[in-house]
């Protein structure tokens, strides 16, 4: 009904750097082994913010799931987070259940809600979709706030039972969090190939030729909304690990707002280096410019606008460049 | 039976205080709604900075008047902050035209971006103080029927009015409306027929920046002046534009008023905690119940 999609999407092959960790490409596993490295040197406030990172790094993946796979922008999907992250907490501080237990629990309420909320927005694309997310953002704060009696409304939950016992507990918020965005990235590698994302795909960029190959744009939207879904409630999930807390200051429509300047800085890539780049411009940013908040949100305005010309200029140039290159010949 | 009546009774005596407040708020919503529309049906974006804009152009006029920036009489730092506000509309559509032409939905994303800007521009010249900015209207109210007016009242009323309906004029009956209604019908056709779709599209954000402008100004006396105050009453512009079918301008107007006497009467009857999940719910109904608005006629598919 309503665009073409995004211009980034739609110029770039979807593989690309995508298959680089299923087929064990150098710079990924290089990447790997200097995180996995990385806390031997570091102070800890470093690991902790890298935590974080890489926390936040799973949210930006989610989001660009949702554009590679859906062609759909959301600007809500701090409500999956969320889920995730008040998942770990309420287990934790009032069932004494640890991240074994909570996680595949946070992980199945976001894919859950995330078809629940496909469902009724299932006819929407485009903007009516993010406005209807935004809306979906929106409700976040107030909802977790009524709950208070779960939630710890305003002051929030703590969160810091070990998954392993006996181990320092930065190290293991450092590794989980790490572990926990090589699983997403690696899965997501695999989707690419699998016949499911393929199908995806298929449905995203012909619908007429995936109705007819049996996949429903209806099953498509839904299918991947549950996906991004689960993917951000992991985010949230770990946010409550590696940040140690949960209050709803972390959920409002500003998160979900930066979840998709994330994925923009990171060129909606799902590689493992991309996601990186995103969730680390989300993370390290506000820490560099901490004395001065109020520069936070214009950096963040500019970064996106200026990867969004970027983005739309750069095959232009690309190919202007090469079209000289072809008249010299 | 008396208790019947008496019930029936009191719920009139509430019911129309709640809908008057909810048609002069629903007023507001309706002008920045208008403004959401104008740019979505020139150009096909959605423009997410609308609130925060409107907001920064709030606190400049807090700032010309109150002595922070400078000294001036209220109307002349009224048009100063609309002066500004043309720019940066200017401005913002100088920078996302490139990305209009090729995909509504990056430039939509560009919008988020000018946004966070505006807000960041207002903290750091005004801070994330509370201030508060009075308009100059009449004070007084009166009783008509069991309803008590104030001035603030009429005034929004009035204003809105005149607003709304200069508005519809100018689309309605000069070259310049016919223009925008050519270019938002088929933008191909229209500038085969040497429309300039730029210049139409400057006026669409011209007309919207002035419209949210006069709804910040309008809402601002009901609460105080904060960084997030006029981008939250935006919010609900976005779900009145939403039932109005995003592309319609009368179909917002009549879900700026619905948007204002709904949330009015839930506030009232059901829970005043759970506003933005009303909101949220009215619009995935009315998303799914009139996808192309509340207004629009049955028949013939919208591919």
């Amino acid at each position: 009904m309503s665009d073409s999609g995004l211009s980034l999407t739609a110029s770039r092959p979807v593989s690309g750097g995508m298959n680089l960790l299923a087929s064990g490409s150098a710079t990924t596993w290089a990447t790997i082994v200097v995180l996995v490295l990385l806390p031997l040197i570091l102070s800890g406030s470093w690991t902790f913010s890298l935590a974080v990172c890489f926390a936040n790094s799973i949210g930006v993946l989610s989001v660009s799931v949702l554009l590679r796979y859906g062609g759909e922008v959301s600007i809500g999907h701090g409500f999956f987070a969320a889920i995730g992250a008040y998942s770990v907490g309420i287990l934790e501080t009032r069932y004494g259940l640890s991240l074994y237990f909570s996680l595949p629990v946070a992980l199945a309420l976001g894919v859950l809600l995330g078809v629940a909320f496909a469902w009724p927005s299932r006819n929407l694309s485009g903007i009516h979709l993010a406005v209807t997310t935004m809306a979906l953002a929106l409700a976040v704060p107030e909802l977790i706030n009524n709950a208070d009696h779960l939630t710890g409304g305003y002051e929030g939950l703590y969160v810091s039972h070990p998954v392993v016992p006996g181990v320092k507990m930065s190290y293991q918020r450092y590794y989980v969090a790490l572990l926990a965005l090589i699983a997403v990235t690696y899965a997501v590698a695999r989707l690419r190939h699998s016949r499911q994302g393929m199908a995806l795909l298929l449905a995203k960029s012909h619908p007429a030729a995936a109705d007819a190959f049996g996949t429903r744009r209806v099953w498509a939207r839904i299918s991947v909304m549950g996906i991004s879904g689960g993917i951000a409630a992991l985010c949230g999930s770990m946010l409550a690990f590696a940040g140690s807390t949960v209050s709803p200051s972390g959920y409002t429509l500003w998160t979900s707002i930066f979840l998709l300047v994330g994925s923009v800085v990171s060129f909606y890539g799902l590689s493992l280096l991309r996601a990186l780049i995103g969730g680390a411009f989300l993370t390290l940013v506000p820490q560099f410019l901490s004395a001065s908040g109020a520069w936070i949100p214009v950096l963040y305005g500019i970064a996106l606008l200026s990867m969004i010309l970027i983005g739309h200029y750069l095959p232009k140039l690309r190919e202007g460049i090469l079209g000289r290159h072809g008249g010299r010949k | 039976m008396s208790g019947f009546v008496e019930a029936c009774l009191s719920l009139a005596r509430d019911l129309f205080p709640l809908i008057w407040s909810g048609v002069i708020i629903g007023c507001l919503y309706a002008l920045g709604a208008l403004g959401l529309v104008m740019i979505y049906k020139s150009s096909k974006v959605v423009n997410f900075s609308h609130g925060n804009v409107a907001g920064f152009a709030a606190f400049l006029v807090y700032g010309f008047s109150s002595g922070v920036l400078l000294e001036l009489s209220w109307g002349s730092a009224v048009l100063l902050a609309i002066i500004s506000v043309i720019i940066i509309a200017f401005m913002t559509y100088a920078i996302i035209s490139p990305l209009v032409f090729s995909s509504d939905l990056t430039a939509t994303i560009g919008t988020l971006g000018i946004g966070l800007i505006a807000q960041g521009a207002t903290l750091l010249i005004f801070g994330a103080d509370i201030v508060s900015l009075d308009l100059p209207v009449p004070r007084f109210s009166m009783s008509v029927l069991g309803l008590r007016m104030t001035g603030y009242d009429l005034t929004v009323l009035s204003v809105a009015i005149v607003t709304i309906g200069a508005l519809f004029f100018v689309i309605d009956y000069t070259k310049l409306g016919i223009a925008f209604r050519a270019i938002s019908q088929n933008p191909f056709a229209a500038e085969v027929c040497g429309l300039n779709l730029r210049s139409i599209h400057f006026f669409a954000w011209i007309v919207a920046a002035v419209l949210g402008v006069v709804g910040a100004l309008l809402i601002v006396p009901t609460t105080f002046l904060s960084v997030t105050t006029v981008a939250t009453f935006m919010l609900q512009a976005f779900a009145a534009a939403v039932i109005g079918g995003f592309a319609s301008l009368p179909g917002s107007l009549v879900g700026g008023l619905l948007i204002g006497i709904l949330m009015n009467l839930f506030t009232f009857y059901v829970s005043p905690e759970f506003s933005s999940t009303f909101l949220l719910g009215v619009i995935l109904l009315a998303l799914n119940l009139f996808p192309s608005g509340i207004l629009e006629k049955v028949g013939g598919s919208r591919v």
